[in-house]
């Protein structure tokens, strides 16, 4: 019976590899025929959406795994507003609002509050969990 | 039943505070350094072994940590990927310590 | 006690087990509680672990300056939140002075924390 998904992380992007297995999680949840409904990046998480981010040859770099997952599967991918600004992630509407010079955030996520978590605990079947 | 993910090294306290609130039909899945805790002799397989917990070990981090499957406590499955959404199948909740 | 679970409404537990500062996760993980809160969904905290060092009174942060944990803990009630539960081995351990913490704590021990787990839908470790 397909289950619907969604995904917490919590863990940065480059501290250890729990964004890259979530990742990989994410994948072969879809590949078991369930459907995901948004992942929430929330705390250190938000830096996953680093636009600018420039992964060594040889690493994977969670950005590019999370853009194509989202380019591939319509994932919608959330940053948590409030981890997200004060890590310096913003989008072209807050970085306006705060007067910084550019929008940090790549296109593939968007900035949401935690009421998108709460609505996610609420409605999905499974909630997982990468710190 | 809830599946604990334990993804620190046996040295920090997410190990032992994971088993301090296992319960009898849960079930604990190491990945990250958490695998460490599944080298038989290890303090950690002793905690592990010590708790009777249903174990799994995620093999893509296994392999990268470099423990190897013979190096692991007895009891210990190793589940990929795909096995281990099978476990968030079974076990309706999860709980990740870090 | 915590609000009554709304007929269909799924409960979750938030389980903080990190120290502030050094981690930003006990703010989000208290921000998460709040957010549920609000958004009138049953929700319970938990401080387990190195988490029960957020409990400690008298926090000054005026030097430091960094947002005041303790403020927000005392605003919990307003949020219909008006038990917090924690891990009384680990306060124990920490050497936390049990009558100079806040009365609305329920200690619980491994049983108790284990039963608490246990009936929640949702448990969101932070």
């Amino acid at each position: 019976m397909p289950l619907t998904y969604a995904l917490l992380v919590l863990a940065a992007p480059a501290s250890g590899h729990a964004s890259l297995t979530a990742a990989r999680f994410a994948r072969a949840l879809l590949a078991r025929g369930h459907s995901l409904q948004r992942v929430f990046f929330l705390d250190d998480g938000t830096l996953t959406g680093l636009a600018s981010a420039v992964a060594p040859q040889d690493e994977q770099a969670p950005l590019q795994q999370w853009v194509s997952l989202a380019e591939a599967q319509q994932t919608e991918l959330v940053l948590c507003i409030s981890s997200a600004l004060k890590r310096g992630l913003l989008d072209s509407a807050e970085a306006s609002r705060h007067e910084r010079p550019a929008a940090t955030v790549h296109p593939a996520f968007e900035l949401g509050g935690l009421g998108l978590l709460v609505e996610s605990a609420q409605t999905a079947d499974r909630l997982v969990t990468f710190g | 039943m809830l599946l604990h993910t334990v993804s620190r090294s046996p040295a920090h306290s997410a190990l032992r505070d994971c088993l301090a609130v296992l319960g009898p039909d849960d079930a604990i899945l190491l990945l990250g350094d958490g695998v460490y805790a599944a080298i038989a002799g290890g303090e950690g397989a002793a905690l592990l072994a010590g708790s009777g917990a249903t174990l799994f070990v995620l093999e893509a981090d296994a392999a990268l940590a470099g423990v190897q499957e013979r190096l692991l406590l007895p009891g210990a499955t190793v589940v990929d990927d795909d096995g281990f959404v099978a476990l968030t199948e079974r076990y309706g909740r999860q709980l990740a310590w870090y | 006690m915590t609000a009554p679970a709304a007929a269909g409404r799924k409960s979750i537990l938030v389980a903080s087990r990190h120290a502030h500062p050094g981690s930003s996760l006990p703010r989000s993980a208290l921000d998460t509680a709040l957010a549920a809160a609000a958004f009138d969904q049953p929700v319970t905290l938990l401080f387990l672990g190195e988490g029960v060092l957020q409990l400690l009174p008298g926090q000054d942060s005026g030097a430091a300056g960094v947002r005041n944990l303790r403020k927000v803990l005392d605003s919990l009630p307003l949020y219909e939140i008006e038990t917090v539960y924690a891990d009384a081995a680990a306060a124990a351990a920490f050497g936390l002075p049990r009558d100079a913490l806040p009365p609305q704590i329920e200690w619980l021990d491994a049983a108790g924390m284990q039963a608490l787990l246990d009936r929640h839908d949702h448990v969101l470790g932070f």
